[in-house]
């Protein structure tokens, strides 16, 4: 049990990673590509939070006293997924629009229906 | 003395002051891009003989080396960002004449970003920040494919942006990964800190940031994009994505494995990977009739071209694959602008629709075949010396393996010669029974193409002009030592 104790956030965001490229792969509505997007996003923002994570650690700040700098989080990994969610938000937007205008031409999602172009 | 943050904070100003400007006039808008490159322009030209002596490092904030974001304007940097800035300058003007209808306000200032991000991944030497302009380019890029809101270009986006999105996250992963491992997002500390790609979570990491990236760069397996975006898109917008954004994808994969991880071992894969890259896209542009997916598959034939040239690994195939890089640029440059204005009188992307454009519009196709003659590497054109020497030095490798790849490189160049010789022909040769009136392109659209055919010419003439420039950019990719050194002191 200590391997699952160790490392369940690892496992945690990686199995979202995985749920999330599987819904890429396998489902042929695009709102539904957009939310497995979504979900790998979240899936890679919680790996790189549980990067830097300590168990039962404290915020890294300075000015307190009685904080040791052992046993504090490291803040970067957090100003990272800060900018990837804000990253992450722009493609959903974006593809969300697509989504949009795309149902507007062919009045349904289904990308296996959507192949003007040829190969 | 200029600094190099500027190259990316002036036209990020101006990027976001084109809506501003666009309130008070629309037509002052469409003259803010050209504006902002041609600065671009002069800045890194100027640059250049600095960055020849020794890189230029930017602390942003003043911050030292492991913890602040840095900038690093080595010759191969510099190179590039000049390279983004006259493409971006001479598509900027064609597109004063060209686009005219839709949102142009919007479209000035996305295309604005996606130089931006473009230069700014070159620049920079923080992993990081190289991810966050590599989604700048890509986002800004994915919004522009779908600008005519037609059913091919929202098509085309949607399939660019499923792709691309899952590319950029499994680079995030990968840099995750990367900083759980060395504590460290500046990529000479990581190099420092990883030593030779030996351990399995550093190669996976490796993996997941080389096939993301790999995805914008069109490396093999990971193409399917790049048909649909690039001939949907506006032709100024294909332009600028085949000579601009697949080449700085590819100049992110060559960074990360040559100098983050210096993993030589990689190099024969990536060899295969680029042969084989290159074959599929020549041959399915011989099966192209639509003149724009056949200059879209030719970028694919292309940048596996000058990927193998760069995974041979010697000094001399790393330079002739810079420049080929570089005659890359300039011919797919004007080739889509070409065929863009051919493709607005002829009404049709059909290879058999240009058939007399000679006749019609013979400025337009002279440009056009003087490109494509210079991308199947004629003398006295850029395309010759730059071919020319990744055959040379591809062939003073040991080994028959490396005889057999130059082999297939070499029967792909003829794939390329072939088709392109056949649109050269209907263009020129091929007779119409009701041949049009003289109707040629736009003065403002005839300029900036000629100012490319001039450079190509000039460069095939005399490439010595910049052979210093690309040998110490090889040097720069292939000393990794070097790098860490100039960075951490």
């Amino acid at each position: 049990m200590t391997f699952l104790h160790n490392y369940i956030y690892y496992i945690g965001a990686l199995g979202l990673v995985l749920i999330g490229l599987l819904i890429v792969l396998a489902k042929h509505n695009l709102i539904k590509v957009i939310i497995g997007l979504s979900i790998l996003d979240t899936g890679i923002n919680l790996f790189i939070i549980a990067v830097g994570y300590i168990r039962e650690g404290t915020a890294p700040i300075f000015s307190e006293p009685g904080l040791e700098p052992g046993r504090m989080v490291d803040p970067v990994p957090q100003a990272l997924v800060l900018t990837s969610i804000v990253i992450g938000v722009a493609i959903l937007a974006l593809a969300l629009g697509l989504a949009v205008k795309l149902h507007k031409e062919y009045g349904h999602l289904d990308l296996r229906k959507i192949k003007e172009l040829r190969w | 003395m200029v600094s190099p943050a500027l190259l990316i904070a002036v036209p990020l100003g101006l990027a976001f002051a084109v809506p501003l400007i666009g309130l008070a006039s629309r037509k002052a808008a469409q003259y803010v891009p050209v504006v902002a490159s041609l600065f671009n322009l002069v800045v890194s030209v100027i640059l250049i003989p600095q960055a020849l002596d020794g890189p230029i490092v930017v602390h942003i904030g003043g911050f030292g080396p492991p913890f602040g974001i840095m900038l690093f304007a080595g010759p191969v940097g510099l190179f590039m960002s000049t390279l983004v800035a006259l493409a971006g300058f001479i598509v900027s003007i064609y597109a004063i004449a060209s686009i005219k209808t839709g949102p142009t306000t919007r479209y000035h200032t996305l295309y604005l970003l996606l130089l931006i991000g473009a230069t700014g991944l070159v620049l920079t030497g923080d992993i990081f920040n190289l991810f966050v302009f590599f989604e700048i380019l890509t986002i800004s890029s994915y919004a522009l494919v779908a600008y005519h809101g037609d059913r091919g270009g929202l098509e085309a986006a949607a399939k660019y942006l499923v792709q691309g999105a899952v590319g950029s996250s499994l680079i995030l992963l990968g840099i995750g990964l990367l900083y759980g491992l060395t504590g460290t997002l500046n990529m000479a500390s990581i190099a420092a800190a990883v030593g030779p790609v030996t351990s399995v979570s550093v190669f996976v990491a490796m993996a997941l940031i080389v096939v993301g990236l790999g995805v914008e760069a069109a490396i093999f397996p990971l193409n399917a994009w790049l048909p649909d975006a690039h001939s949907s898109a506006p032709s100024t917008i294909s332009a600028i994505l085949s000579g601009i954004a697949i080449e700085v994808g590819l100049y992110a994969v060559v960074r990360v494995v040559f100098t983050v991880f210096g993993a030589s071992s990689m190099l024969l894969f990536l060899a295969f990977l680029a042969v084989l890259t290159l074959l599929v896209g020549e041959m399915c542009a011989f099966a192209q009739h639509n003149i724009k997916r056949m200059l879209a598959y030719s970028s694919i034939g292309q940048i596996g071209l000058i990927l193998f040239a760069v995974a041979l690994a010697s000094s001399a195939s790393v330079a002739a694959g810079l420049f080929q890089l570089l005659s890359h640029t300039l011919s797919k440059v004007v080739l889509f602008l070409a065929a863009g204005y051919m493709i607005h009188r002829s009404g049709s992307t059909e290879i058999s629709s240009l058939e007399g454009m000679g006749m019609r519009m013979p400025l337009t196709s002279l440009a056009f075949a003087v490109a494509a003659f210079s991308l199947v590497g004629l003398p006295p054109f850029a395309g010759f010396p730059s071919k020319f020497l990744i055959i040379r030095t591809a062939v003073a490798q040991q080994g028959a393996l490396f005889l057999v790849l130059v082999g297939l490189v070499l029967f792909g160049t003829v794939i390329e010669g072939t088709y392109f010789f056949r649109v050269v022909q209907a263009i020129f040769f091929k007779k119409r029974d009701s041949q049009p009136a003289r109707d040629e392109a736009p003065a403002l659209a005839l300029v900036p193409m000629f100012l490319v055919v001039a450079l190509i010419i000039a460069i095939g003439v005399y490439p010595d002009a910049i052979t210093g420039l690309l040998d110490s950019a090889a040097a720069e990719l292939l000393e990794r030592a070097q790098f860490i050194r100039s960075v951490l002191g």
